[in-house]
């Protein structure tokens, strides 16, 4: 409940009435041009301030401090008394600041002295502070709509500044005793209403909850003294160390504490441990130290500032640092931390893989950067839509497939797809993003024609690693997982993976059969992580497997025959749009998933064959059933890559 | 939150334990089995904490220092020799100092306390120290509440009617209470024994030595990860009804932001955050940590090879100098960040962020951050030159807006003097600054003198003057007497004095 305690709301009350005009009696020296000038020219004579003069100007230093330091939740009403009250601002933000006070006061004037001192009253400016303190506030207003019928709850206290000439105490008396009568008097008008609000406490003196620091350069005339929330020296205070910068120079409320500047410079890309950031403001804010030390932090830069120990020693305590024209006195921590030595990153769970995709994960980091929307946006259907759960929305999308290890994946490796893999994520797709991902598509349709090599990973391999048209098959496997994770996100995404479809070359039959173990296996492993949570994607996978299942069948009727074909033999150049005609239908049809028993015994057989060399004979057999003598029609060592390659993938 | 551990060792906890037909216990055996019980459960679940041991009986001693060697606490707590008489206050004193001069004033600790229940006699004794707890001064203050944020567990190696036949408990509870309510009085269930004393220790590791494990989420990119030292719950106090937050196990990253945007943000603490392999059923293999068990480094080992998101998430964040934005729960925000401990050693960590819409001002309301691609252009700009942040506040500050404070004779000294004349001509800028805070503070003896004084310059002009600045002074000072008059419309404030048109120049407009 500390933001409606009574700084909440403050009424300046000042007196307005004849009396006011008169001067304070000290006089002013403005004339400073005599100096340096001809002599024998008479200074002007001096001038002094009037009363009002006086109260006017400390009222707005008070509200100038105020809204330097607390520029929200902390209001302030102004009310000037003469023969009626004028109430020169209302609680709302907007009337929160100096200028729009300014020029109300301007508009009042000073007091005319000849007016009748007796139709004048401060009492008037009293009943309106009264009048004024039971209106409720916006924040107040906006808690008692989130208490609803518990309203009543929400504080309303505050307090009066009342600035006045006071001819005894039994006079001070009497405007207390009139503040309280109205008090009453409104308190039980309240109870009636919903619109004004009972005020609980009435403080006769206000408490200035601010402390005050220095802040010395070497020199001591280069002091600069700044105000701030006294939090900013908790730990100060707390630790018994205070007697010796603290000191109390004026009264109770003012407490200093020196602060040293220190040389160290820091720059805005280090990150600090802070516990605390609090607004300040110069004591004197016109006076040149002030301004060349605001205008240094204005400009970017930060000061590091030092306190001194009991010991002796010195510590860096606090920074001084702007943010959007704003300073604030950074309190940072300069205790041991309880987190020193921690075990190193490297040295846990993932600490000893060396391939992470870092570079990518960066460009990924700095596509999914914050921006503030500060204008409210909706939805389709009208509804307020939040910016942050965009941005959650994105994190979503942009993650389906994300492979986290260099040697996990091969399209994110290759230039070449990068026009679509960096649109395919995009919630919705222009014609053109379209185009260009059709024209990536074809682009690789070409480099697979041309036989270009891939950055197929050869870690844990032996050998020279998969061959090339595998390798193709596995990139152009990868390309499909990424594309169809995304398929739903619009139509025009499913076009670009009609055209992949299209486009991407199937091995040949025999081949097919021969890997659909490890295959199977690959997609499982890369895919896994990503598919976790997107159920959407569950049914391309189900259906994916089942072909594999389907096809499985249909082989075995054509086995004999499609056996006969070499795997390192060119296609024939019509084969391929042929083999698609067939195909692409049977990708659509649903079929049942693969039970968890399956893909548990394929997790532990492949465990199993990572131990031993699995028979040739079993490798490549069908329902159990393995066909002689195979090594005459293939090349020899074949066999034993597919499950070098098997166990590569999942590292 | 480092623990400190104060053992009583008064010759009271030296009494007999019945146990039917075995070897003889003290209290002081049930202490010390239950310490090294949670002695061994923070070495293999909590290995990060530092814990000093603290024995006191009419005086105190610090046996081990702040560490998170749990080898020597545990034989700390075996040549522990026996003393006279309890004086708690003394003691809890001691644990002030210890603690302030290790970790300050800011650091919460978590204070366990073990005893008999036998609050000593006499001076020193608690009741002693309860009872004179309102004559104290500032010099002899009671030592709770303690002088940082602490939890207070009160160990007591006696069941509860035992405690309730004298006034111990109730002398107890003071205690917590005069710690703001912030600690707990463990009893032993039934009867003094082995297996009673384990479950008293086991409800105090539940309660305060558990670890806190959470998701890391990214997307679709996931790992486990342990929270170190574990996020306590926070109380907001500025809200109504004050219900104490508890961060979420799930802790979604919801975007990026440059470490020079996010610019040293206070915060309410700092976690390590450490990625995890969890087996089957949750429980935790291991953090990946070698330590000297075999069987552990194997497991280690293989968790080590295992690509995890924590790393990769480090790894950009370091080199990119960014911070992942994570939320925590409802309106409560913090950041990952990679924090080096030394040249070869980094981390991730996560500082967490005062609850609220707002936490931070120069990044706004955290629900109105959203992603740049939503932007009509890219708010970091095509080279990644500019920024979107820090925000700017609707107002100026008083320091940023050149603001007129008059209250200091030498304010006004500083508004003054020559900045009216710039070549003889007057700065119309400065006078009509000087003019607006006249008006508005009723000052009006102030605009009549400085018109007076540019009358005075206009006849101190030089041969050489510029033949547009006799016309312009007189022509300044004519408009600020006009002000003073306080009546005419020239006495508006919202009217700026301009220069006087002449046939001379046209440079005079330059001046302005």
């Amino acid at each position: 409940m500390k933001i409606f305690s009574e700084s909440h709301k403050t009424v300046f009350v000042v007196d307005h009435c004849p009396y006011m005009a008169e001067s304070c009696r000290q006089h002013v020296e403005f004339d400073m041009l005599v100096k340096n000038r001809t002599q024998g020219i008479i200074p002007l004579a001096p001038i002094s301030k009037s009363l009002w003069t006086c109260s006017v100007e400390s009222s707005m230093e008070y509200c100038r401090i105020m809204y330097d330091i607390f520029p929200f939740k902390k209001l302030v009403n102004f009310i000037v008394s003469d023969s009626g009250a004028h109430v020169l601002n209302s609680w709302t933000q907007e009337d929160q600041n100096l200028q729009e006070l300014m020029a109300a006061l301007a508009a009042v004037g000073p007091p005319n002295p000849r007016a009748d001192p007796e139709c004048c009253s401060i009492l008037h400016g009293l009943v309106a502070a009264v009048e004024t303190l039971c209106k409720i506030t916006e924040y107040q207003h906006e808690a008692r709509t989130l208490l609803m019928e518990n309203a009543e709850r929400v504080g309303n206290r505050g307090r009066i500044i009342c600035i006045t000439n006071a001819k005894s105490d039994s006079h001070v008396r009497m405007l207390e005793d009139c503040v309280q009568e109205t008090i009453h008097e409104h308190n039980k008008l309240a109870a009636n209403s919903d619109q004004i609000v009972s005020i609980l406490i009435y403080l006769k003196c206000f408490q200035f909850c601010l402390k005050e620091e220095q802040h010395a350069n070497t020199s001591a005339n280069y002091d600069v003294e700044l105000l701030h929330h006294k939090d900013a020296h908790v730990d100060f205070l707390k630790s018994g160390d205070s007697h010796l910068g603290g000191s109390n120079r004026e009264g109770p409320f003012k407490e200093t504490i020196t602060l040293k500047w220190c040389t160290p410079r820091t720059n805005n890309i280090e990150l600090h441990y802070c516990t605390g950031a609090y607004r300040i403001s110069p004591v004197d804010v016109n006076s040149r130290p002030s301004s060349c030390l605001t205008n240094f932090l204005l400009n970017g830069r930060s000061v590091l500032l030092e306190q001194p120990r009991k010991s002796g020693s010195k510590v860096i305590s606090h920074m001084l640092s702007s943010h959007g024209g704003e300073i604030f006195l950074h309190v940072l921590s300069s205790s041991r931390s309880i987190l020193e030595d921690p075990p190193s990153i490297s040295e846990g769970c993932g600490g000893r893989v060396t391939d992470y995709r870092i570079t990518d994960f960066g460009e990924f980091m700095r596509e999914n950067r914050l921006t503030p929307f500060l204008d409210p946006r909706y939805k389709i259907d009208g509804s307020l839509e939040i910016p942050l759960e965009r941005a959650k929305d994105q994190l979503e999308k942009h993650t389906r497939y994300w492979p986290m290890i260099i040697s996990q994946t091969t399209i994110f490796n290759m230039q070449a797809v990068v026009p679509l893999a960096s649109v395919i994520v995009k919630e919705s797709l222009t014609e053109e993003d379209v185009l260009n991902c059709q024209k990536t598509i074809y682009n690789l349709v070409d480099m697979e024609r041309k036989n270009d090599p891939l950055p197929i990973s050869t870690v844990g391999t032996r050998g020279k690693g998969p061959k090339r048209d595998e390798q193709y098959r596995i990139m152009w496997n990868e390309l499909e997982t990424l594309v169809r994770a995304h398929i739903n996100n619009s139509e025009k995404h499913q076009r670009v993976l009609e055209c992949l479809m299209a486009c991407r070359s199937k091995p040949p039959e025999e081949e097919e059969r021969k890997k659909r173990g490890r295959k199977r296996e690959d997609k499982e492993d890369k895919s896994e992580k990503a598919v976790k949570d997107y159920e959407q994607e569950k049914s391309w996978q189900d259906s994916e497997r089942l072909k594999g299942i389907l096809e499985h069948g249909k082989e075995e009727l054509a086995e004999a025959e499609i056996i006969k074909d070499s795997p390192d033999s060119p296609e024939p150049p019509n084969k391929k749009p042929l083999v698609e005609l067939e195909e692409t239908p049977q990708v659509e049809k649903s079929k049942g998933p693969v039970s968890l028993l399956s893909l548990w015994c394929n997790r532990i057989n492949t465990a199993n064959s990572r131990k031993h060399q699995e028979f040739a004979g079993r490798l490549n057999s069908v329902n159990n059933r393995a066909e002689l003598y195979q090594h005459l029609k293939e090349e020899n060592g074949f066999v034993m890559e597919t499950t070098e390659n098997g166990k590569a993938s999942r590292q | 939150m480092p623990t400190v551990v104060v053992m009583d060792v008064s010759l009271s906890m030296t009494r007999p334990v019945s146990v039917e037909g075995s070897e003889e216990y003290q209290r002081k055996h049930l202490a010390a089995h239950g310490l090294t019980m949670l002695f061994e459960h923070m070495a293999t679940n909590y290995k990060l904490e530092f814990t000093a041991l603290v024995v006191f009986s009419s005086l105190w001693e610090l046996m081990v220092p702040f560490t998170r060697d749990y080898n020597t606490l545990q034989e700390a707590l075996s040549n522990m020799d026996d003393y006279d008489k309890t004086c708690l206050e003394s003691a809890l004193v001691g644990v002030c100092n210890i603690v302030q001069q290790e970790w300050g004033g800011a650091i919460p600790c978590q204070v366990v306390l073990v005893t008999d229940g036998c609050l000593g006699i006499g001076r020193g004794s608690l009741r002693h120290s309860l009872a004179t707890h309102s004559q104290r001064s500032e010099s002899n203050r009671f030592p709770l509440p303690f002088p940082f944020p602490s939890k207070l567990y009160i160990m007591c190696m006696a069941n509860l009617e035992e405690l309730q036949s004298t006034d111990s408990l109730e002398c107890l509870e003071r205690l917590i209470d005069l710690n703001n309510g912030e600690g707990q009085i463990f009893t032993i269930d039934g009867p003094l024994c082995l297996k009673n004393v384990q479950s008293m220790f086991g409800k105090l590791i539940d309660l305060a030595y558990t670890p806190f494990h959470a998701v890391l989420k990214c997307g679709h990119l996931t790992a486990d990860v342990q929270v170190f030292p574990r996020p306590e719950p926070f109380v907001v106090d500025e809200e109504i009804d004050p219900i104490p937050k508890v961060i979420n196990t799930d802790l979604e990253i919801v975007g990026f932001i440059d470490i020079a945007d996010i610019s040293s943000p206070p915060v309410l603490s700092r976690h390590l955050v450490l990625p995890i392999a969890l087996n089957k059923e949750g429980d935790e293999v291991g953090t990946g940590i070698t330590d000297d068990n075999e069987d552990e480094n194997s497991a280690n080992q293989i968790a080590g090879k295992i690509p995890n998101f924590c790393v990769l998430l480090h790894g950009s964040l370091k080199v990119e100098g960014m911070v992942a934005i994570v939320q925590l729960g409802s309106e409560w925000h913090g950041m990952l960040y990679s924090q080096a401990d030394s040249k070869k050693k980094s981390n991730l960590m996560m500082s967490l962020f005062e609850p609220g819409p707002e936490p931070l001002p120069w990044l706004g309301r955290m629900a109105q951050l959203g992603p740049i691609s939503d932007a009509k252009e890219n708010p970091y700009g095509e080279d990644d030159n500019k920024s979107p942040f820090p925000l700017q506040p609707k107002n100026k500050r008083s320091y940023a807006q050149n603001v007129t404070v008059w209250i200091k004779p030498s304010g006004l000294q500083v508004t003054s003097p020559s900045r009216f004349r710039n070549a003889g001509l007057p700065v119309f800028q400065e006078l009509n600054r000087l003019r607006k805070a006249a008006l508005a503070f009723g000052f009006l003896d102030l605009l009549k003198g400085v018109a007076d004084m540019l009358e005075r310059e206009c006849t101190l002009l030089p041969d050489t003057a510029h033949p547009d600045a006799a016309f312009q002074l007189t022509h300044a000072a004519q408009q600020l007497k006009l002000a003073s008059t306080g009546t005419s419309d020239y006495a508006a404030y919202d009217h700026n004095i301009t220069p006087l048109h002449t046939d001379f120049s046209g440079s005079s407009t330059d001046r302005m």
